[in-house]
């Protein structure tokens, strides 16, 4: 790239905006200034909010909470259940001629 | 940007401080705000960091040592409040809080553009293409080249950038190397 050129680049890259946008922001800042005590922008406090949000995390993840007991009663519809599954094992494994 | 050298801490003493910090602003907000809208893209955020760059310039202004131009000191703050904007957003990602909008993230036409681009709608369009176009190419350098662009772009030099950004100065060089090349790439047909 020749200097023509880079001079055009680097114009494009200029901001333009017009006389009324540069009078109003330099009042913006001179107001800003004068009531400096007031709020700041939340994204200046940006470091402030990472370490508040990995605290969060942090505490999120905390002690964690015991798993609930196995359900101690089984019913009486369970056992059975279980037992017909015994006895079809069984039946399984015993020949015909044994029948 | 010869003016740059009348607002030295030097040059303001004997003004008064609001008088002083008037001049300041006149005479860098152009600069502040160029780097901050291109490096944001960012039409409200680039109106915050240019805020926010001349009050902690004016609060700190004694710290001031004059190892660099007053102007490279500015781009340093800007350049940081902008990374400070950067990881802002990032944060604000992860934690699944995005705001896309919400600080006028969606440029509107007439932001883009002079109060009257000549006064024409069809010369408004073209410059608010050619600003969209601009603008997108420079989203596409990856964060360091891009820096170096923009306050290439403000007219600094090699070892003002490097200064202002922490760099050395072939550092720098290498960066704008690069960016310049994408740059023309992108951006040829308005070369």
């Amino acid at each position: 790239m020749n200097d023509e050129k880079e001079e055009k680049l680097l114009s494009l890259l200029a901001a333009r905006r017009g006389e009324t946008f540069w009078r109003r922001q330099k009042a913006g800042i001179l107001r800003a200034a004068v009531e400096e005590r007031g709020p700041r922008r939340t994204w200046l406090l940006a470091p402030a909010a990472a370490l508040a949000a990995l605290l969060v995390l942090v505490l999120a993840r905390g002690p964690r909470q015991p798993l609930p007991d196995e359900p101690q009663g089984v019913s009486a519809a369970f056992i059975e259940h279980l037992d017909l599954l015994a006895d079809m094992d069984v039946l399984e494994a015993v020949s015909e001629e044994e029948l | 940007m010869e003016n740059v050298k009348k607002t030295g801490p030097e040059g303001l003493a004997g003004t008064d401080p609001e008088s002083a910090f008037a001049l300041l602003i006149e005479e860098q907000q152009r600069l502040v705000y160029a780097v901050a809208l291109r490096l944001t893209g960012n039409t409200a955020a680039a109106e915050d960091i240019t805020q926010e760059t001349f009050i902690a310039a004016w609060r700190h202004i004694k710290d001031f040592r004059g190892e660099s131009s007053l102007k490279t000191w500015l781009m340093r703050i800007a350049a940081n409040k902008t990374r400070s904007y950067w990881r802002w957003k990032r944060l604000r990602s992860w934690v699944g809080l995005s705001d896309k909008g919400e600080d006028g993230e969606g440029t509107a036409l007439e932001d883009l553009l002079p109060d009257d681009p000549a006064g024409r709608p069809e010369q408004a369009a073209l410059a608010a293409e050619l600003e969209r176009r601009v603008q997108a190419a420079i989203n596409a350098l990856p964060p360091r080249q891009r820096e170096v662009a923009v306050l290439r772009a403000q007219g600094l030099g090699m070892a003002e950038i490097g200064s202002a950004l922490g760099m050395a100065e072939g550092t720098v060089k290498a960066h704008w190397f690069e960016a310049r090349k994408k740059l023309g790439s992108s951006l040829g047909e308005y070369l």
